[in-house]
Formats: structure tokens, C-alpha cells, sequence
């Protein structure tokens, strides 16, 4: 498995999918929709993607001594292990803004979403979004990567679009609450988000090996 | 003894199907696939890979079946599918550093020595290399982990004679130390040269299967030669 990661980070990987984990610190500009800091990785990913359909490293993959199920499962740990760096980033700058900046009236008067843990939660379900969709995508054919992505898109602009907007619903307020306010309901939608995170990613992971196996290479 | 066998194999896509495919590879022997362009050899190979998911048949190398040790078999094994053609531009060594630590029994010494044989610069990217050097680059790939099975697409088709001649006297050389080759190419007189056994394919189906020498006295015809055996029969089975 470590060997399949350092392939993907080392070789595989776009070196611009990098500079994409910087968008984390998204999260700490004031009056700006923070969720698409996640989006911002995710495009970084979808980079890596194209490089590696250009240098041809599905088939390099297949001719390692490796099962066919372990080309999905770098592609899979790939996305994993860097949506993990951007989301404990986006983590420790939540932190950050909920306790030394929980008073700061740039933040107060944002009329968009507020870096708590729903935030951190809605992230999660951006990644499961690109795991699930573009990722399953991805491995049914192998190769084609523009409707996946398309479809990952639509899947974004929808969530992201309600995540911002849905404390201005009556009675949804308080999934914008500031520094520790409802913090036992925001931590029920942390919760609910890992674990949905968990179950798309290995949904996707498990249907896009079988389907990758089926395929002619 | 088979150290690898293909069984009833069969694959269908439209307009094309490999039917009913057998054979196996002997341990210290070289065998030759030949056939026209289309007529099956890189499905079949593809199939020996698990690059192409065949319909039905069974394949099994050192008595195991590839599905469920596809990992274990790899590492046994070296394989080519024509030239390299991925990362172009990547440096041959930083290529050859990734693919390396893949294999548990990849020997250092036996690269370097392949890697002054065929003149290769680790310095170069893929793309600076000949076609001819790309082929030579996948060799080295499949030779530098002491494969007890080499499986080549076309290997020698893109190399100038004196390459050629100097990689049929590796297949030999390594068919001495107990290596299987199985080798598929359009040139047939280095099926002629170091060839033991010979598979020959047309439209899909398996017409020969047999020692080289055999073949020549099954199937020639009186001063033929196998160029020119092979040619009679490629012309009857155009015209019907």
C-alpha cells in the first residue's frame, strides 16, 4: 500500500495538485465562500487525473506486479490521503476561528457560512461528492474523465450553493452559529458527515473495482 | 513441464473473435506467435496479462490461476507490450527507481548490465528515445527481476538488425538458464533463428501449435520455407 501511495505522490501525480492543498487557508478569508477551499483541492485532483491519462499510467500501472484492484486502490488512497491533509488544514483553521477569532466583526458580519463544525461537515460531503461521482466515474471506463467530472460539478455547485445559503432558512440558524454556540448540534453534523464520507468512499472504492476489473485495457 | 498454460480461451468483440485459444509454455523454451496484423496475437497476450477480460478460458502460471494471483504472478514474470509509451517525460531512472521497488527480486546489478548493453542513458526522458530504445527500455523492465517467463509483444519490430540479432542471442542465452519466452512478431526469420515451438494464429483461431520442426514437416510443402509455408497459407485463406 505504501508503495502504490509513493508511486501516485511521486510519479503519478500533477506537481500542481499541490499547490491546490494551499487553498485550504480559503478558509480564514473573510466574506468569501469558504467551502470552495474543498472545491479548490478537488480541481487539483481532477489534474492529477488528466496528467496521468496523458503519460498513459493506467496501463504503466497494469503492467506492475500489482492486482488490477490496486490501480483503483492508489487512485483511491491518492485522493484520500490529500483531501485528509486539506480537510485537518481546514480543521485547524476552524479551530482557529472559533476560538482567537471568534469575536472578530469581519467574520460577524459575513453573510455567508461561518468556519465551524457544519462547515467541516459540508466539506466532508464535497469530498464524498468527488469520491462517489467522479471517482466511480472515473474507473468505468478507465479513460473518461470530462462527464465524471460534469457530473461532479453539478453535485458541487448544488451543495455548495444550500451549504452557504441554509442559515438564512427560518430555523436553520443555527448551523451558522459563531465560536462554541450549538456546538452539540454542530458536532452531530460532523458526525453524521464523517460517517457518511466513510460509507461513499467505500461504496465508490468497492464498485469502481468491480467495474475496473470488467474493463479491457 | 508447463509453466504456463492457456486453455479455451475465447474473446469476442465486434467484428473479431479469438476462439477456443490453447497452448502452453515449457520451462527453457522459446516460443514464436506469429500471425497477420488482427489475427489475435495482442488480445491473446492482453488476455495473458489481465489486460483484456477474456469471455471464457483458463490461464494459470506455475500451476496457479492468474485471477486471485495476479501480484504473486507479475513479480515471476517479465512482459512487453511493444515499445514504452508512458511518461514520456520522465527520466528513464527516475522511471526505473518507481518500477523497481514494485518487485521484491529486482537485482540492481543485472539493470546496470542490461542498461550498458542496450546503451541506455537513465539521464534521457522516454521521449527522447528512439522507438527502437523504447523497446529496449521495456526489456530491461522485463529482464532486470530474473523472470522465469517472459511474455513479448512484437519486441523485435522496431529495432535495426543488429539490435535484433543481439536480442535473439539474449532470448538464447536465457533460454539456457531455464527462462520460457514467448515472443509474438511479424518477423519471421527470428521465429527461424531461435524459435523452438511455434504458435501460428489466423483470424482468430489457432492453426498451429507445435515444435518449429514439426511444423515444417506437417505443413510445408517440398523446398518451402517457412516464410514462404507461412505466405501460402495466409493466401488460401484469403481467397476461400
Amino acid at each position: 500500500m505504501v508503495k502504490l501511495l509513493k508511486k501516485e505522490l511521486f510519479l503519478s501525480a500533477a506537481p500542481i495538485t499541490y499547490v491546490f492543498l494551499e487553498a485550504a487557508f480559503l478558509t480564514l478569508v473573510p466574506g468569501y465562500p469558504i467551502l470552495m477551499s474543498g472545491f479548490f483541492l478537488t480541481l487539483g485532483l481532477f489534474y492529477s487525473f488528466q496528467v496521468m491519462r496523458e503519460n498513459n499510467d493506467i496501463l504503466y500501472s497494469a503492467l506492475l506486479p500489482i492486482a488490477k484492484s490496486d490501480i483503483v486502490k492508489g487512485k483511491y488512497l491518492f485522493c484520500v490521503v490529500l483531501e485528509g491533509i486539506v480537510w485537518v488544514l481546514m480543521v485547524l483553521l476552524t479551530l482557529l476561528r472559533m476560538t482567537f477569532l471568534a469575536d472578530s466583526m469581519a467574520y460577524k458580519s459575513n453573510a455567508l457560512m461561518a468556519a465551524n463544525p457544519f462547515f467541516l461537515a459540508c466539506a466532508l460531503m464535497l469530498f464524498a461528492g468527488f469520491n462517489g461521482i467522479f471517482l466511480h466515474g472515473f474507473f468505468k471506463t478507465g479513460y473518461k474523465y470530462g462527464k465524471p467530472f460534469f457530473g461532479y460539478l453539478a453535485y458541487m455547485l448544488v451543495l455548495v450553493g444550500i451549504a452557504e445559503a441554509a442559515h438564512h432558512i427560518p430555523g436553520l440558524s443555527a448551523l451558522n452559529a459563531f465560536g462554541f454556540e450549538a456546538i452539540g448540534l454542530q458536532l452531530i453534523t460532523l458526525l453524521v458527515g464523517l460517517i457518511l464520507y466513510i460509507i461513499i468512499t467505500v461504496c465508490s472504492y468497492r464498485a469502481s473495482v468491480r467495474k475496473f476489473d470488467r474493463i479491457d485495457l | 513441464m508447463s509453466i504456463v498454460t492457456v486453455s479455451n480461451l475465447c474473446k469476442s468483440y465486434p467484428g473479431f473473435s479469438l476462439w477456443d485459444i490453447s497452448f502452453s509454455l515449457e520451462k527453457g523454451v522459446i516460443t514464436g506467435f506469429i500471425g497477420r496484423n488482427g489475427a489475435g496475437k495482442t488480445t491473446t497476450i492482453k488476455s495473458m496479462l489481465n489486460l483484456v477480460h477474456p469471455d471464457s478460458g483458463e490461464i494459470t502460471y506455475f500451476g496457479l490461476p492468474m485471477g486471485g494471483n495476479e501480484a504473486a504472478v507479475k513479480a515471476r514474470i517479465g512482459y512487453s507490450t511493444g515499445t514504452v509509451n508512458f511518461y514520456p517525460k520522465k527520466k528513464l531512472g527516475e522511471l526505473l527507481k518507481v518500477t523497481s521497488s514494485f518487485y521484491p527480486n529486482w537485482d540492481e546489478g543485472v539493470c546496470k548490465q542490461y542498461l550498458s548493453l542496450f546503451a541506455l542513458d537513465t539521464e534521457k526522458t522516454v521521449s527522447a528515445l528512439s522507438d527502437g530504445m523504447k523497446v529496449k527500455v521495456n526489456l530491461l523492465l522485463a529482464l532486470s527481476h530474473h523472470a522465469e517467463v517472459l511474455i513479448l509483444d512484437e519486441p523485435t519490430s522496431a529495432l535495426d538488425p543488429f539490435s535484433r540479432d543481439e536480442l535473439l542471442d539474449i532470448f538464447l542465452h536465457l533460454k539456457e538458464t531455464g527462462v520460457s519466452i514467448l515472443f509474438s512478431t511479424h518477423i519471421i526469420s527470428d521465429i527461424e533463428k531461435c524459435a523452438d515451438q511455434l504458435l501460428y494464429i489466423q483470424n482468430g483461431s489457432l492453426l498451429a501449435n507445435e515444435s518449429l520442426q514439426a511444423f515444417m514437416q506437417n505443413t510445408a510443402q517440398s523446398g518451402e520455407t517457412l516464410e514462404e509455408t507461412l505466405l501460402r497459407l495466409e493466401r488460401s485463406a484469403r481467397n476461400g
